[in-house]
């Protein structure tokens, strides 16, 4: 007994210690509810038997009824197009402004990091204010779309089914823009600047430049970013809570969104966490391509 | 020359990016007559200044310290547990320690509106939903912990192991020479880190909404849903609201703005 004392106090009983602490703590507030949720989602669920702590098990019943579902194919296009089209927009215009932002001149670090102010606030806040300039009558966006003449008639960017996913998709380009461009920053302050000099003394051009050198030598940063990238858009939630709730019929409604409306609007838990099982699976699969990749680097 | 060019075409695309923001401002000093012209207006020509009513009116004061005590707690139980471990993780390099912090990043990448439905029934299970606050508190801590320890790891391995080792000579504990040593070197990083999951934490949602049903309990964000509602017009209300809650946010990122953003990108590429 003393000996075991004697080791968390001098040797690496403490350590072992310290990291088990926090390492609990999440195994019960994370992990637990994680493996609990995949054992619910072969259950039934509902308002009456969610107190009880023996359910009657139904196989893969809850899964059939999903996939049954005419909502669930659309709502699976819907989350992978928002995924896509926010990750290639948030990273074509993350990384021009990086590289922009990289040039010399006065009070680039500090302006470049202005860009954050956004990043920081709430979601939901910023799903405010995007819900008023996509307004349709007096909504500011459509006046500059006017005005620049690209629209003929107001465009009614959150109650029109053909769009609104694409007007949410906007909001969460906007608010991924900086956490992309701060990162890519990292990984270009990282190249070598000679490299540059002795291309540009070959006589390479910008263009090339950046194809054969900038390009190759980011490899790792931009999949380190994907990956991140990946991850947190399939944490967006505020956005679609606060611009479109899913709608109109769906039409915007994405996976992360309608598990949640499953178990807490219609309260039918079974199917929620049945679709919350399929995507905690697939943000678990990215993670572990990230993770390991990352360290792969680290090592070499 | 070309340098103010640069500077100059900086600055646009900043006005451009964070227009947005101007825009929220702007509407919340707009008297609501004006708020619904068309073409709008750039500039208040008859600025109003509504913020105490908003706040009043839309109990604001309840909302916030809602938030507030989130935050603390958030804040709180993340500093006690993930400290320590990040610090568990900096000192020490051996298989095991590999896999506590694989699972540690793992946790990190669990979306709050997947997690709520499971957390829901446990939470109505054990009782805790009586208490809704306190069961925010413990699963946001959960959800913003590993991201605590992963930023907070690289400000501990900045420091050498050496000066803790002269510490243990001179006689302190491993406890001693983590309180009193590596623990006061961390402080910068440990305090930058705290203050971004505080903030995260003052504008959380998802399991505000999903645990919280009392309206005298909920917080800062459920308040301005509520007060969006399915057919609102009343805009600017809205946007004094939203320019009352993150104002404090922003103004605290101005002032911390250079070590956020080095906190941020020394952690999250590694």
């Amino acid at each position: 007994m003393s000996a075991l004392f004697r080791g968390l106090r001098d040797g690496h009983g403490f350590d072992a210690l310290l990291a088990l602490l926090a390492l609990v703590y999440l195994l019960t507030f994370s992990a637990f509810p994680l493996v609990y949720n995949i054992v619910m989602s072969f259950q039934e669920v509902d308002m009456f038997s969610m107190a009880d702590l023996v359910r009657p098990f139904v196989g893969l019943a809850n899964y059939k009824t999903l996939f049954a579902s005419p909502d669930f194919w659309p709502i699976l296009r819907n989350t992978a197009l928002f995924v896509l089209l926010s990750i290639v927009f948030q990273l074509a215009i993350g990384f021009g402004l990086a590289l922009f932002m990289q040039q010399d001149f006065p009070g680039a670090t500090y302006l470049r990091g202005l860009f954050l102010a956004a990043w920081i606030m709430p979601a939901l806040v910023v799903g405010a204010v995007w819900k008023w300039i996509f307004a349709g009558d007096f909504g500011v966006l459509n006046y500059f779309l006017q005005q620049l003449g690209l629209v003929g008639s107001k465009v009614f960017w959150l109650s029109d089914p053909a769009i609104s996913l694409y007007s949410v998709t906007i909001a969460n380009i906007w608010l991924g823009i900086p956490f992309n461009m701060i990162l890519l920053s990292v990984g270009l302050a990282g190249i070598p600047k000679d490299m540059y000099e002795a291309a540009a003394l070959d006589g390479a051009n910008a263009l090339q430049r950046f194809w054969h050198m900038t390009l190759p030598m980011m490899r790792s940063t931009l999949g380190a970013v994907i990956s991140l990238g990946i991850i947190f858009t399939l944490q967006q939630f505020d956005l679609f809570a606060s611009l479109t709730q899913g709608g109109p019929a769906n039409a915007s409604n994405v996976a992360q969104y309608w598990s949640w409306q499953l178990s807490f609007q219609t309260y039918d838990i079974a199917s929620g966490s049945a679709v919350s099982c399929l995507m905690l699976g697939f943000v678990i699969v990215v993670a572990v391509i990230y993770v390991r990749s990352t360290r792969h680097e680290h090592r070499a | 020359m070309k340098r103010y060019a640069l500077l100059a075409l900086a600055l646009v695309f900043l006005a451009i990016y964070l227009f947005p923001l101007y825009w929220m401002y702007l509407t919340a000093f707009k008297p609501s007559s004006e708020t619904f012209t068309y073409p709008p207006s750039f500039w208040p020509h008859d600025p109003e200044w509504n913020f105490a009513k908003v706040f009043v009116d839309k109990k604001m004061a309840t909302y916030l310290s809602n938030s507030l005590l989130i935050a603390v707690g958030t804040t709180a139980i993340v500093a006690l547990f993930g400290t320590g471990c990040a610090y568990a993780l900096s000192r020490v390099r051996s298989v095991w320690m590999d896999v506590i912090l694989f699972l540690i990043l793992m946790m990190q990448v669990l979306p709050s509106s997947l997690m709520a439905t499971p957390i829901f029934v446990i939470f109505n299970q054990i009782g805790l939903i009586a208490t809704p606050r306190t069961a925010v508190v413990l699963v946001q801590a959960a959800k913003v912990l590993p991201l605590y320890i992963v930023l907070t790891r690289t400000s501990f391995m900045q420091i050498p192991k050496e000066l803790e080792e002269a510490a243990r000579v001179d006689g302190a504990t491993r406890f001693g020479a983590f309180m009193r040593i590596a623990v006061p070197l961390a402080r910068n990083g440990i305090l930058v880190t705290s203050v971004l999951i505080f903030l995260q934490s003052f504008g959380e949602y998802v399991y505000s909404r999903s645990l919280i049903s009392e309206e005298a309990l909920q917080t800062a964000t459920v308040g301005l849903m509520n007060f969006m509602g399915p057919n609102t017009t009343d805009w600017n209300g809205i946007m004094t609201y939203a320019v009352i809650y993150v104002t404090p946010i922003l103004f605290v990122f101005v002032l911390l703005q250079r070590k956020i953003v080095s906190g941020l990108t020394a952690g999250a590429l590694k």
